[in-house]
């Protein structure tokens, strides 16, 4: 990326639109950083009392009781990272999948409805997501798929007795994975998009199947794309509230099991931050979203090298548009 | 079906709850008087609402956020009045420096269940209840339930225990009761908002509760009785002190409150679950609802019109809603400390 020098103000002419173009952007930019730089401070300073009370303990801590007032994130932490990176998981292939498919593979005409349709799922509100979740998707999964599952694979403690309610780990992966799905195969879909129609032809011309084609050329091409995108699905699976409350049962438990019940860090503060009774649960919820500021910085950045990993590996001939 | 209904129950609640701040008639002589908490009590203010509109000419504008929510809002003076359905704690009570406790509804939380082919008014009573809520129970044919529902065929399935995820007023009402009659559940639970469940799932507000035990066989959980009966979900006739079972209903309330007419000197509550023996129709789960005002407010005068107004006719909107007069004794304390409010 090349930059352009702003012209100088003092130049030989005085410019007001790009003295006011400059004074705006400069604002807004200000602005967006200041606000981050505020929302940390405020969550360090109002998780004092509790990382000053519990320290570092509180992190791995599997347990919550008001009432006693003891407090800790192990659980939560678990359950956030369990539910997303499964999520994840299921969604990243799927999502390539589709996107594969509405740009490759389907007939011109069904392109168009079958993007728009995908796309929609996007815009679907997570209340109501997690609404349909727990009237219709939790008892489905409880009844037909989490009985399956244990039965074929029930050996792994993974898929242990199904749940009881329909609300669980799983219930929540599933949702989730609905929730990220369409923001990656977007993405992807653009990617795919991008990728030159000639080196596309070449490859078809020398022969190669259609899927040797993909293999050989729209995936390398779009690979540090494809990462970028699974960090934003990741971002969102992570951060997402209230769908999650809904139907992971919120328990404070560490299981092995997929069909038992859980809770996140997010679908924590959400349920329990309104009417939160006394002073150290209140810091202890902000201690909550401490970790999880912290847990999805580190994942972003750890990420991004990642991206940054694949794009130079990649070296300079393609052009995939990663941020 | 019961899902169905179960839906149009939670989707109403949530219309109910957004629309409560928007129908209050709007008065243009009017003062507004803002409160916030409790969702218990959200029915009843909401008939109140247009009432005080038409008898003082008044606004009400009320935000069914929970109890917690309630008593946060009113310790920071962002409303007029909270709500709530756990008395202040101490450490509230000081927090909230200068406020004054008055109750000011009362009625029940129901306990309720989803077992196929099985009629309503399964017979319950505390200990066995506690037993399950502590996972020591987990089948609907145990011996305990057996015992209690002679003649009943009670099926071999498991229990599902449903509860709050939230902070809730009706979490604090059941967990008394249990720490009421079960010691384990004392010392090993004990009472409150929110508390570590042994064993179960959660379900957020009573609409999650009653949609997550409807779709749930073998499910069981709790909510407020006005919730229970306006979704049409079983519940169990609860086994009191005497020995009888009594249901959540208007009487049971009514003798349960005759157990406990004094108020705390200091804080006003009063705690009337699990009443003694010489009460044979007291419901065992039910309890007041508080309202909490500081005495000194910039609308002294009106707060105390409208809550004058709210402990005498006010309560005459209740019974419908299942919420039972409060008894003579209490109103008596109630309008003492009403008069403390000044400007």
């Amino acid at each position: 990326m090349t930059e352009i020098e702003a012209p100088r103000l003092s130049g030989r002419r005085f410019r007001p639109g790009d003295l006011s173009l400059q004074t705006v952007a400069g604002a807004a930019a200000l602005a967006a950083s200041a606000l981050v730089v505020l929302i940390a401070y405020t969550i360090v300073r109002d998780s004092k009392p509790a990382w000053s009370a519990y320290g570092l303990g509180f992190v791995t801590r599997a347990v919550w009781d008001p009432v006693k007032h003891v407090y800790g994130a192990g659980s939560f932490l678990f359950g956030t990272v369990v539910t997303s990176l499964a999520a994840l998981a299921i969604a990243t292939p799927l999502a390539i999948a589709i996107a594969l498919f509405l740009t490759e593979l389907a007939p011109r005409w069904l392109r168009g409805p079958v993007t728009a349709l995908v796309e929609t799922l996007a815009a679907i509100p997570s209340v109501v997501i997690g609404l349909w979740g727990i009237l219709v998707l939790g008892p489905v999964l409880r009844d037909h798929v989490e009985p399956a599952l244990h039965s074929a694979l029930g050996f792994m403690p993974l898929f242990g007795p199904p749940s009881t309610t329909g609300s669980s780990m799983f219930t929540a992966i599933v949702v989730l994975t609905i929730m990220i799905l369409p923001i990656v195969s977007s993405i992807s879909r653009e990617l795919f998009l991008g990728v030159p129609r000639d080196l596309k032809e070449g490859a078809l011309a020398l022969g190669t199947t259609r899927w040797e084609m993909v293999r050989g050329v729209v995936f390398p091409y779009a690979r540090g794309g494809i990462a970028a995108a699974m960090i934003l699905g990741l971002g969102r699976a992570v951060g997402e509230a209230i769908a999650v409350t809904q139907v992971i049962g919120s328990t404070v438990s560490v299981s092995a099991n997929l069909f038992s019940t859980g809770d996140t860090l997010a679908s924590k503060i959400a349920a329990s931050y309104q009417g939160a009774e006394d002073k150290a649960q209140v810091s202890s919820l902000v201690y909550l979203g401490l970790i999880l500021l912290v847990f999805s910085l580190v994942m972003n950045v750890s990420a991004q090298l990642i991206v940054r990993r694949v794009v130079r590996r990649q070296g300079t001939s393609t052009r995939a548009g990663v941020a | 079906m019961s899902r169905i209904i179960a839906v149009i129950a939670a989707t109403a609640f949530m219309a109910t709850s957004c629309a409560l701040a928007a129908a209050a008639p709007a008065r243009q002589s009017g003062t507004t008087l803002t409160g916030a908490g409790s969702t218990f009590v959200a029915p009843l203010v909401s008939q109140w609402g247009p009432a005080i509109g038409q008898a003082y000419g008044y606004e009400l504008q009320y935000s069914p956020i929970g109890s917690g929510g309630g008593v946060a809002a009113v310790t920071n003076r962002t409303v007029d009045f909270g709500a709530s359905d756990a008395p202040l704690s101490n450490d509230q009570f000081t927090a909230c420096k200068g406020c004054v406790q008055i109750p000011w509804a009362l009625s029940a939380t129901s306990v309720i269940y989803n077992v196929q082919g099985v009629k309503n008014l399964l017979h319950m009573n505390g200990p066995t209840l506690a037993k399950i809520f502590n996972g020591e129970i987990t089948t609907w044919n145990d011996p305990a339930i057996k015992k209690l529902n002679k003649g009943v065929a009670l099926p071999d399935l498991k229990i599902a225990i449903v509860h709050r995820s939230d902070n809730s007023g009706t979490t604090f009402n059941f967990t008394d009761y249990l720490a009421s009659v079960s010691p384990q559940w004392k010392s090993k639970v004990g009472t409150g908002v929110a508390v570590n469940w042994p064993t179960g799932t959660g379900a957020r507000g009573s609409s999650g509760v009653a949609a997550t035990v409807a779709q749930t066989p073998g499910g069981i959980g709790y909510v407020d009785v006005a919730y229970a009966l306006s979704s049409h979900i079983t519940y169990f006739a609860m086994q009191n002190r005497s020995g009888k079972f009594a249901t959540p209903g208007l009487k049971g309330i009514l003798a349960a409150a005759s157990s406990d007419q004094k108020p705390d000197a200091t804080t006003n509550a009063l705690s009337i679950v699990n009443p003694p023996k010489k009460y044979p129709l007291a419901y065992p789960i039910a309890t007041y609802t508080y309202v909490i005002v500081p005495t000194q407010s910039a609308k002294a005068p009106e707060l105390r019109k409208f809550l004058f107004w709210a402990v005498t006719k006010g309560q005459k909107f209740g019974p419908k809603l299942l919420f039972q007069p409060i008894p003579k004794p209490v109103l008596v304390v109630a309008e003492k400390a009403i008069t403390k409010i000044h400007a």
